[in-house]
């Protein structure tokens, strides 16, 4: 037996895994196990039999598939916006123009705060008595009788709105992503472009961005995961199931619902979004091409 | 093929920072310019400003006899190698040398001719195909080189394109871009912060310091009349040897006078330090224009600090006080640390600098 333990084949193979053990025990109590019971437990009724209820009840609400296309909605539209508008700015601060770095700090701001106080400062500054309509009443753009009613609108409309607030947020963190790609370019790759014939335009299209690629993608990405996920801003200024989307709906069941039935479609639900930012990762790896690109690099 | 002019050329970095102040060049057509200096002395700004990536302060630059001051540099018909090749990596070797010859929508053939003629120039057929990660230093640096020469520029501009290569491999690619120069005969300013570079390579060289001009000149100008203590001591390996010297003149000839030795000057030496007389000056002599004598023929004697051989010839260093003097002396020549060695001037070879500006002293006597 000791002679096993000391024998250098079983050093050099074991070692290895009993060093990562720790790691692995902590992955299977804190996240394996948690994420098994949530499966398991989305297809249990409350009497904990098997049951299919909690799916079936869900893909039969014509809620569900209204925050689906809502969540879809927000998805292509927010994370296209505000890729757009964080590569403009990010290109306009890289130029490092007089008092960029304190325009680049006053950018950041809304980054810092909370989705709670975000929500908090819009919905105060968009309701018919809020801040906003004062502010372009005091500067003559409306009349007082005439405030203009931004949270009547209807399902578009408040969309575009929440689009809005959530890109005041998180262009920021999106530009920021862009900018630290941006400086970790090689200057003289852009400058070779300029001497080699390139305008301004040719130089960024076929230099500054296939060089930003990389940068580009994950900050698509995460930009797309997050985008699913948003919920509590629209909480925040619409409350519950006006502006239904996916993850306001787990929100709903397992939150505000208060009964075991909902609990579980709620978990149920959790399923359904778990599956589908999977399947956004999955789509950003096989993009950055990271599942074998490795191997091909060092070679 | 053109001429290169730059009038009165200044950029200014802020409002006391001067970057460079005040250039006057012409380089003539086919000519090998290599603007040389120490490290922030605005040899590489100078060369932005030619390649219309850094703003001009003042004064213009001239391609041909069109001001381009205020061109972009793709309307300047330059091309320029960088210092890291700046080779773009998600486009194959190809693609980077064919760039600028797309953007202007030459001819499919055309391209493919040219590509191949300038990867064979710089002996690099075979890596077409490859991505710039693939390569190694040298092999990008030949990239970069193979896509500046695809444009046929009227000039060339290098920015100390070999420093990144190890020692070996810029002493060969020395030789094979002047031999490429030889070829193309491209108009080229080359920045270099070497002066070996710059003596193997330069028709003319400009030696620059704070941003200013202080000589232009062939390598052989530079280095047998250096213009000031600053160029004496700069080109040359080892550099030139300085002694503070009195000017004393008896029965007619000078006599200059150090604390260890004095050294009489004949008549038409004599004459160059006509104004000098009772004066300071700094006396500047090469290691290879100091050399070993007897005894009795000695100007002064000083003891071995240490010798660096060098095989083809010995590197002797002196001291004489406080200073150290080295000579060189044959790879035979024996000399043992502590050993007295009995030294000589070789007198014709010797420069004169004034002691207060610390430029050269002037046939004229200025």
């Amino acid at each position: 037996m000791f002679k096993l333990l000391y024998s250098r084949e079983f050093r050099q193979k074991a070692v290895p895994y009993l060093l990562i053990a720790p790691v692995l025990i902590y992955y299977a109590l804190f996240w394996l196990y948690p994420v098994i019971q949530c499966f398991a437990g989305s297809f249990r009724d409350v009497n904990n039999k098997l049951t299919l209820y909690n799916y079936a009840f869900i893909f039969k609400d014509p809620t569900f598939y209204k925050a689906l296309f809502n969540t879809a909605f927000i998805v292509v539209f927010s994370v296209t916006l505000e890729f757009l508008a964080a590569f403009g700015l990010a290109l306009i601060i890289n130029i490092k123009f007089k008092g960029s770095g304190i325009f680049l700090f006053i950018a950041m701001i809304p980054m810092a705060l909370p989705a709670v106080a975000v929500g908090a400062i819009w919905s105060s500054g968009f309701a018919t008595y809020g801040w906003l309509n004062s502010f372009l009443y005091y500067l003559g753009f409306i009349e007082k009788t005439a405030k203009i009613p931004f949270l009547a609108g209807g399902n578009v409309a408040s969309m575009i709105l929440i689009i809005i607030i959530d890109a005041w947020q998180v262009v920021p963190f999106m530009m920021i992503i862009l900018l630290a790609g941006m400086q970790g370019l090689d200057e003289e790759a852009k400058e070779a472009g300029y001497i080699f014939g390139g305008t301004k335009f040719t130089v960024l299209r076929k230099i500054t961005i296939p060089l930003l690629k990389p940068t580009i993608t994950t900050a698509l990405i995460l930009r797309i995961i997050s985008a699913i996920q948003i919920w509590l801003i629209i909480v925040m200024i619409y409350g519950f199931q006006r502006l239904p989307v996916l993850l306001e709906e787990l929100v709903y069941y397992v939150d505000e619902s208060h009964s075991m039935e909902f609990f579980r479609i709620g978990i149920a639900y959790s399923v359904i979004i778990s599956i589908f930012v999977s399947i956004a990762a999955v789509i950003y790896l096989k993009v950055t091409g990271a599942f074998g690109k490795e191997a091909e690099e060092t070679a | 093929m053109a001429t290169l002019r730059l009038e009165n050329l200044s950029k200014r970095f802020s409002k006391k920072i001067w970057g460079v102040r005040k250039i006057d060049l012409e380089v003539h057509d086919k000519e090998f310019i290599v603007l040389l200096g120490p490290s922030g002395c605005g040899k590489t700004t100078t060369l932005r400003m030619i390649a219309g990536l850094a703003e001009v302060t003042t004064g213009s630059v001239l391609i041909g006899d069109r001001d381009v001051t205020e061109a972009p540099p793709r309307k300047r018909d330059v091309s320029m190698v960088f210092q890291n090749y700046a080779v773009w990596p998600h486009m194959t070797v190809y693609d980077n040398i064919a760039f600028a010859l797309r953007l202007k929508k030459a001819d499919k053939k055309e391209i493919d001719k040219t590509v191949i003629e300038v990867a064979e120039m710089v002996k690099i057929p075979e890596l077409l195909k490859r991505y710039p990660r693939q390569l190694s230093g040298g092999q990008q640096q030949r990239v970069a080189l193979a896509r500046a020469l695809a444009v046929k520029p009227k000039i060339f501009l290098m920015d100390e394109p070999l420093s990144n290569l190890d020692a070996k491999l810029r002493v060969i690619m020395r030789t094979e871009l002047k031999a490429i120069h030889q070829q193309t005969k491209a108009t080229s300013v080359f920045v270099t912060h070497d002066q070996s570079e710059a003596m193997s390579m330069a028709d003319r060289i400009v030696i620059m310091k704070d941003g200013e001009v202080v000589q232009i000149g062939t390598p052989d100008d530079v280095y047998f009349r250096s213009a000031n203590v600053f160029v004496a001591g700069f080109i040359g390996t080892p550099p030139t040897n300085f002694f503070n010297m009195e000017v004393e003149s008896k029965y007619g000839l000078k006599i200059l006078k150090h604390p260890h030795f004095s050294l009489e000057l004949d008549e038409q030496q004599g004459r160059i330090l006509k104004n000098y007389d009772k004066r300071k000056l700094i006396l500047g002599a090469r290691p290879e224009n100091i050399i070993l004598t007897d005894k009795d023929k000695a100007i002064f004697s000083a003891k071995v600090l240490v010798t660096e051989p060098q095989g083809s010839h010995k590197i002797i260093a002196i001291k004489l006080d406080e200073q150290i003097v080295k000579i060189v002396a044959p790879h035979k020549q024996k000399a043992a640390p502590g050993e007295l060695l009995h030294l000589s001037f070789q007198k014709e070879s010797l420069h004169f600098f004034d002691h207060e500006t610390n430029w050269r002293i002037e046939q004229n006597g200025a």
